[in-house]
């Protein structure tokens, strides 16, 4: 093999990589790698002058390759291969050695550091020697899209397309729009109502003449690929109904949360204490302009328990971010309503980060609510009272801040039950082809860089479904995700990377090993030719067929059997 | 011009002998090859000894076929012999194509094999403590043995190797399209597997292969397997998938699942590893519990998976041996 003219860029990240890496030794290997015919070592490769000194040198020294050693793929890979593209040389020609993340933030020995700093720089040089130049493709982008999930999410995403005149179908399990909203009062922390924002909601998305509303419906079936899917709907309250099946470019999972089950804790007695109730029972009561304890009389002691099921090993570990405010709220909603009434507010941490909570937190503390704070790990315990008491129940708390253990009264007993994922997770996340994380969420693109889209492109994620999250924080997700699809459907063609799969078919026995595997249902098996096919535009290039071809017939463009093992023998040598 | 016979020799390095029967099993050919060539050595049928190889000029021969795998000494010094004396040599037969099943020794060390095959073997003299050694005193001389090295090579570890003839044994056919290639002087580009297909046993094998999903792998003898149907997808484990054809498809046909002897694909790197990739995608669990009970069903995968190629494969040995 002939070698192609190699460029090698080696970054010193300011001191990120330099610090530890002695770049110039670095650079100095690279240049005596076969093929290799300048090697540079600089500050900032991703800056305008390094970005500059590529073209420069593809130009004039005729570069074919080009190896960047500086930090991960994920973070700098496309704005080399834009670098590449302005000197009229193929993106795809170029490769990176992340020396970043893999040697100068892992290792405090310079030595070592640069040695393996070394190995990785020759199996970039290895592997981009056999680097072909690939085409993207490009797909039409249908102008529809499918929001699944009528709640606050759903609806703001929904409008947010229609009124950009593009076509929504939104599809709702339950017979109504709102989702979890519909079961709320007031809203933390300016307690405006969350009537008055679903009223306006809903009155809008039912007489938007882009929105088709689907109730009591679900998505039976999505076929197809990003620009390009199909959804198959079904009723849910008539079977007889039949199937719709509608064109869509985007999708917006938008299916919420559902509130932990309090009777998995027993000690807090629910279930069987009748005037222990969650934090939604009590909006019944609020929104029915009533607070009362089951026997029908006003509560004169009312305790908030927070943390219920959310921050503890045994439930769920992680915060579920609304209950600590809307505890706030509840305790201003019910000494308004009772003013004679004592709230005690039982919590962990109290967590007020969002935009106006602290201030609430600190007006909380002047209506005379009693905060006691108690242990992550422990649980109040909830009794019934003695007969000669004046109340119908009471708290044991080892109350931290005092350092003792304290009794306090109850009437009423209010649990924050926290957010968890809806039971039918799974089958939504592989309706869509999407991921869940450990708890259930479903994990977005990347948490800071793309955070409402997937890893399946044309999918996006928006709300509660993602995370617990408030409703500032669903309605900015819901627009954003709109955005993205709105920005798609102006440019009216998608580039597909050119990163994909491909079945051999010379070398393919039609064994149907590969069937079953693909996650994005890319693969189709042709009876008359007995041979197995790839859609490309549907391929994401995981590599899951790649590496079950038994026959080594399926190839991974850009991932070659060939360049990987040039990489390792690189690495190796 | 006076037609000058091709001068052939056949020999055997460490095989178990079928593929030197593979060739006698083309019949009445061996009496064309016969008529063509002078069979200059061929321990197993025709009178020949080493000092008349040694006698010859380099190159005197035309072809050596040569079987089974380099264990010993003796197996590479007349590998080496040969090759100086032969224009063409082939790798006739799993064994020298890839090790084949004396390669499976690579899992284990020589003293391991010694103590299995010389101590505590329930055939030998109970007590027994002799194994043997290269240099031995003997009655005031030196007897020597071949040396049996630590592990197992394929031929083409020792020696140049120009074609490769895999099966075990190669199939009676392509025996007889060897010679007769090489009888017509037409001769496919240097480094060729001979007689063997693009494409894998599926490829030419009749069962019905549906999309697969396995819960439970069996052994043949474990279930009455469906005619018809993919072995494979009935949970045996066939190697037909991993393994390129040319061999008629002689086990799937009669009931018995390819073992891979034809070894791999063409671009394939190592015939055990993509064999395990395509049996552990079928598995039809998401339960790790599930799939560790399934996976359990499969005894000596390693040995499954290399059964004819072990010093070929990425693995090539145990690092212990």
């Amino acid at each position: 093999m002939e070698e192609p003219r190699i460029g090698v860029y080696v970054c010193n990240c300011g001191t990120n990589i330099a610090k530890v890496v002695d770049c110039d030794a670095v650079a100095e290997f690279a240049a005596k790698l076969p093929g290799v015919v300048v090697a540079r070592s600089y500050k900032y490769m991703c800056s305008n002058p390094g970005q500059e000194m590529i073209v420069q040198d593809i130009e004039e020294q005729s570069l074919e390759r080009v190896v960047v050693a500086a930090c991960s793929p994920r973070m700098h890979e496309q704005t080399f291969r834009r670098a590449l593209e302005t000197a009229g040389l193929n993106p795809y020609l170029f490769e990176m050695a992340n020396i970043r993340e893999q040697c100068s933030w892992v290792h405090d020995d310079g030595a070592i550091a640069t040695e393996k700093a070394q190995a990785l720089v020759h199996a970039a040089v290895n592997r981009v020697a056999r680097h072909e130049p690939l085409e993207r493709m490009s797909v039409d982008m249908c102008p529809n899209t499918l929001v699944i999930g009528g709640g606050i999410a759903g609806m703001t995403a929904a409008l947010e397309l229609a009124d950009a005149g593009k076509r929504v179908y939104l599809v709702e399990k339950q017979d109504h729009l709102g989702g979890n909203i519909a079961r709320v009062d007031l809203t933390a922390p300016y307690l405006d109502s969350a009537r008055d924002i679903l009223t306006y909601l809903v009155t809008r998305v039912l007489e938007h003449d882009n929105i088709e509303v689907m109730t009591e419906s679900r998505v039976e079936r999505l076929d197809g690929f990003v620009g390009n899917f199909k959804a198959t709907l079904g009723s849910l309250a008539n079977a007889a109904d039949g199937n719709a099946a509608v064109d869509v470019g985007s999708v917006i999972v938008c299916t919420g949360y559902k509130e932990f089950d309090a009777a998995r804790i027993t000690h807090y007695g629910y279930g069987k204490l009748p005037n222990v109730i969650t934090s939604f029972e009590l909006e019944r009561m609020l929104r029915q302009g009533r607070i009362e304890t089951k026997e029908g009389r006003p509560p004169q002691f009312v305790a908030i328990v927070h943390c219920v099921g959310s921050r503890s090993e045994e439930y769920h570990s992680y915060c579920s971010r609304v209950c600590c405010m809307t505890a706030l709220k509840y305790a201003h909603e019910v000494k308004s309503a009772l003013p004679k009434s004592y709230v005690s507010d039982v919590y962990v941490d109290m967590h007020a980060f969002g935009k106006g909570c602290e201030d609430f937190y600190r007006q909380s503390s002047e209506v005379k609510t009693l905060f006691l704070m108690y242990g992550r790990g422990e649980h109040p315990v909830i009794r019934k009272a003695d007969p000669g008491d004046e109340c119908g129940m009471l708290i044991e708390v080892n109350e931290l801040l005092s350092g003792e253990t304290v009794e306090i009264p109850a009437d009423l007993v209010i649990l924050m039950v926290g957010m968890e994922p809806r039971e039918d997770v799974d089958d939504v996340a592989h309706l869509v082809s999407i991921s869940t994380d450990k708890d259930g969420w479903f994990i977005e693109s990347h948490p800071k860089l793309d955070p409402v889209a997937t890893t399946t492109d044309g999918i996006f994620i928006a709300g509660a479904c993602q995370a617990p999250k408030d409703i500032p924080d669903t309605v900015a997700q819901a627009r954003a995700a709109a955005a993205r699809i709105l920005a798609r459907i102006a440019r009216g063609k998608l580039v597909v990377d050119a990163v994909y799969a491909e079945v051999d078919e010379d070398r393919c026995s039609g064994c149907r090993v590969c069937n079953e595997l693909c996650p994005y249902v890319a693969i189709e098996y042709d009876e008359t030719k007995r041979r197995s096919h790839i859609i490309s535009a549907l391929c994401k290039a995981c590599g899951a067929c790649v590496a079950a071809c038994p026959s080594g017939a399926i190839k991974a463009r850009h991932f070659t059997d060939e360049q990987i093992f040039a990489e390792i023998e690189g690495v190796l040598e | 011009m006076a037609a000058r016979k091709l001068q052939i020799a056949l020999y055997w390095g460490a095989g178990c002998g079928g593929c030197d029967v593979a060739v006698l099993d083309t019949n009445e050919f061996i009496l064309d090859i016969a008529a063509v060539a002078d069979i200059r050595l061929w321990p197993i049928a025709v009178d020949g000894k080493y000092k008349d190889v040694e006698a010859m000029e380099d190159g005197e021969l035309d072809l050596t076929v040569f079987n089974g795998a380099v264990r010993n000494s003796e197996n590479e010094h007349i590998a080496k012999l040969l090759r100086q004396k032969s224009k063409l040599v082939v790798a006739f037969g799993s064994c020298a194509h890839m090790g084949g099943i004396p390669g499976l020794a690579n899992f284990v060390t020589r003293e391991e094999i010694f103590t299995a095959a010389y101590l505590h073997n329930p055939s030998i003299e109970p007590g027994n403590t002799t194994i043997p050694h290269p240099e031995t005193a003997f009655d005031g001389s030196q007897l020597t043995i071949p040396r049996f090295y630590k592990r197992v090579y394929k031929l083409n570890d020792v020696i140049d190797v120009d074609y490769y003839v895999p099966g075990c044994p190669p199939a009676a056919d392509q025996v007889k399209a060897v010679f007769e290639a090489v009888i017509a002087g037409e001769l496919p580009a240097k480094g060729s597997v001979v007689g063997a297909s693009e494409r894998a046993v599926c490829d030419d094998c009749p069962r019905v292969k549906n999309e697969k999903k396995v819960k439970h792998f069996y052994r043949p003898w474990q279930i009455m397997a469906d005619p018809d149907v993919c072995l494979l997808e009935q949970g045996i484990l066939c190697a037909g998938p991993a393994t390129r054809s040319g061999c008629g498809v002689r086990c799937p046909s009669s009931g018995i699942p390819c073992r891979g002897c034809y070894g791999p694909l063409p671009n394939v790197v190592d015939q055990g590893a993509k064999f395990l990739s395509a049996v552990v995608s079928i598995i039809d669990s998401k339960d790790p519990k599930e799939i560790e009970e399934i996976i359990d069903g499969l005894p000596d995968f390693a040995g499954y998976a290399y059964r004819f190629g072990l010093p070929s494969s990425l693995l090539q040995r145990s690092v212990r041996t």
